[in-house]
């Protein structure tokens, strides 16, 4: 579904990422893992067109690497932000509108009320601006946006950090939802090696803007090289 | 192509906009002397241009220091219309007004700026245009101005020339932009426009082409406010650079939609009317040189009061009169 050939960005003299090349097959729930700086929210917005690579990124078969951020959108990916970005003074179902007709390219307020009941939100639908939600009704917001615009592939940057160990599994589940409900193929950026463990069946992990390891969180974690870059320390 | 609204109804929008109409109407039945009218042509003259200014501070986040630009091009297309080409006055109005929209396609590259960056880069093409205007004397007639060229016609025995009926045709034109201001906002396209002024990263990622959506917006004010420079040239019937292109049509908008609210369609409508009127029959009596200086206080002042202008106040008054009443 999601192909990237050598994939580079650079920021000034900083190699934000190098040579980076895998693909995701439709369907997939994988895990893009990695500490701090390793590049996974870069990709992410090189995927999403937010900030332009060097390289070749396909999706579908097409070549979208000079595609502008929306028409990437109207081709099917979706993202979600590490802080999420609602439009502020949108209600809850306004925000969802605006993605679905300009996303999607069509307004189905049947779809939106699926998308806010599957993501608990109903209640909230109308009653104030988005800027007067929760964290986690956000990032439910977060979320319910990206499917409003009918995504074939979407992108979740650490949507589960932030939240105690029972939302989390209450929000690990509600992924496994969506992946069923709506068909997806979810690239996930998650810290946690449980949570990726149970949520994903792949895993790529990065460091200093490199690919290091691709497989099954199994074989990914037991890796020495990963689990040094990524918890400091060869055994642990 | 409507968008939910949970904020406001279209029948209240509506029932506001024909109680602007209704009142516009009232000095015309009570009949206002002429000064006094003059006064009120003025100022919806200004009304129009504070809305379309509003319409790309408000959808879009767009903040324009150069409207005098479009206003003084719209000037100047219609009189040079109607002098040059004998097209008649009530079409060459609405061209005038496409003329303005095309001179702002030259300012399709400051759209990729935004905030400060945006408004210094318009600020200083308004400045492009009133040097052209000077010095194209056999096309403008440079610094000495225009001044012979038609002003408003008759219309089926209504004489639009009069002061009566060119303040009936100005409120008529204010009340269809605002009308058209409504129908924008409330579509999803207007919906989107709000939500790029806010965050522009986040609606382009759902699909949103901004720079699109934001030319149509540059554009459709760029023709209101060369809509309205057009009207105003019909009624005064001289032009000249420095009046035409004067920064005093770039500030005065901005003041009139802020202190009125320009987040509302009525806020700078009554906010140009408010602030004209202070200007010619307060400010200038008290300080008959450098009077605007009364202006920003007045600003400076609704700003304090209440941040979003004399719609947010008005709006408290109600509420508080209506709690009031309630109580009692």
């Amino acid at each position: 579904m999601l192909r990237l050939e050598d994939v580079s960005v650079r920021f000034g003299g900083l190699i934000a990422l190098s040579g980076i090349s895998f693909s995701i097959q439709k369907g997939e729930i994988l895990g893009l893992v990695g500490p701090n700086g390793a590049g996974k929210t870069t990709l992410f917005n090189c995927i999403s067109g937010l900030v332009r690579a060097r390289g070749r990124i396909s999706f579908e078969e097409r070549e979208i690497t000079a595609l502008p951020l929306h028409k990437r959108a109207r081709a099917g990916i979706g993202r979600t932000f590490q802080i999420p970005q609602p439009m502020h003074h949108l209600t809850v179902r306004e925000n969802l509108t605006v993605a679905q007709v300009f996303g999607a390219g069509r307004s189905d307020p049947a779809r939106i009320a699926e998308i806010l009941d599957v993501m608990e939100l109903s209640g909230k639908a109308d009653a104030d601006a988005a800027s007067a939600l929760a964290l986690q009704e956000l990032k439910r917001l977060e979320i319910a946006k990206a499917l409003a615009t009918e995504p074939k592939l979407l992108l979740l940057d650490e949507v589960l950090a932030g939240l105690e160990s029972q939302a989390k599994r209450a929000f690990m589940l509600k992924l496994r939802e969506l992946h069923k409900l709506f068909g997806l193929t979810i690239v996930i950026v998650e810290h946690d090696i449980e949570t990726i463990s149970n949520l994903c069946s792949r895993a790529v992990v990065l460091n200093f803007g490199q690919l290091i390891a691709d497989g099954t969180p199994e074989a990914v974690f037991r890796d020495p090289q990963v689990m040094k870059s990524y918890t400091g320390a060869a055994d642990a | 192509m409507s968008a939910p609204s949970a904020s406001s109804s279209p029948l209240r929008t509506l029932g506001l906009i024909a109680g602007l109409v209704v009142l516009g109407l009232v000095p015309l039945f009570m009949g206002a002397g002429n000064y006094f009218l003059g006064l009120l042509i003025s100022a919806l003259i200004l009304s129009g241009l504070a809305l379309s200014w509003a319409l790309l501070g408000n959808l879009g986040g767009m903040v324009s220091f150069g409207h005098a630009a479009f206003f003084g091009v719209g000037s100047y297309a219609s009189a040079l219309f109607a002098a040059k080409l004998g097209v008649p006055v009530l079409a060459a109005i609405p061209l005038a007004g496409l003329i303005a929209a095309a001179s702002a396609l030259a300012m399709l590259p400051a759209l990729r700026l935004s905030g400060p960056y945006f408004a210094l880069a318009i600020l200083a093409y308004s400045q492009i245009f009133r040097i052209l205007a000077t010095e194209a004397t056999w096309l403008t007639g440079g610094a000495a101005g225009l001044q012979r060229y038609p002003g408003l016609p008759n219309v089926f025995g209504l004489n639009l020339a009069d002061r009566a009926g060119a303040y009936g045709l100005v409120l008529l034109v204010v009340a269809l932009v605002a009308v058209v201001y409504v129908l924008i906002r409330r579509s999803h396209v207007g919906t989107a426009l709000r939500a790029i002024a806010e965050s522009e990263d986040a609606t382009r990622v759902v699909g949103v082409n901004s720079f699109v959506l934001k030319t149509w917006m540059l554009l459709l004010s760029a023709f209101i406010a060369g809509v309205f420079g057009a009207l105003n040239a019909h009624i005064i019937g001289f032009l000249e650079p420095d009046y035409a292109f004067s920064g005093i049509w770039s500030v005065m908008p901005i003041i009139a939609a802020v202190f009125g609210g320009y987040r509302t369609v009525l806020g700078p409508v009554f906010g140009a009317i408010v602030i004209y009127l202070f200007d010619q029959l307060v400010a200038k009596s008290l300080i008959p040189v450098g009077h605007q200086i009364l202006l920003g206080i007045l600003l400076a002042a609704m700003v304090l009061v209440a941040p979003n202008g004399m719609s947010e106040l008005v709006g408290r008054l109600f509420r508080r009169s209506g709690g009031r009443h309630a109580a009692a």
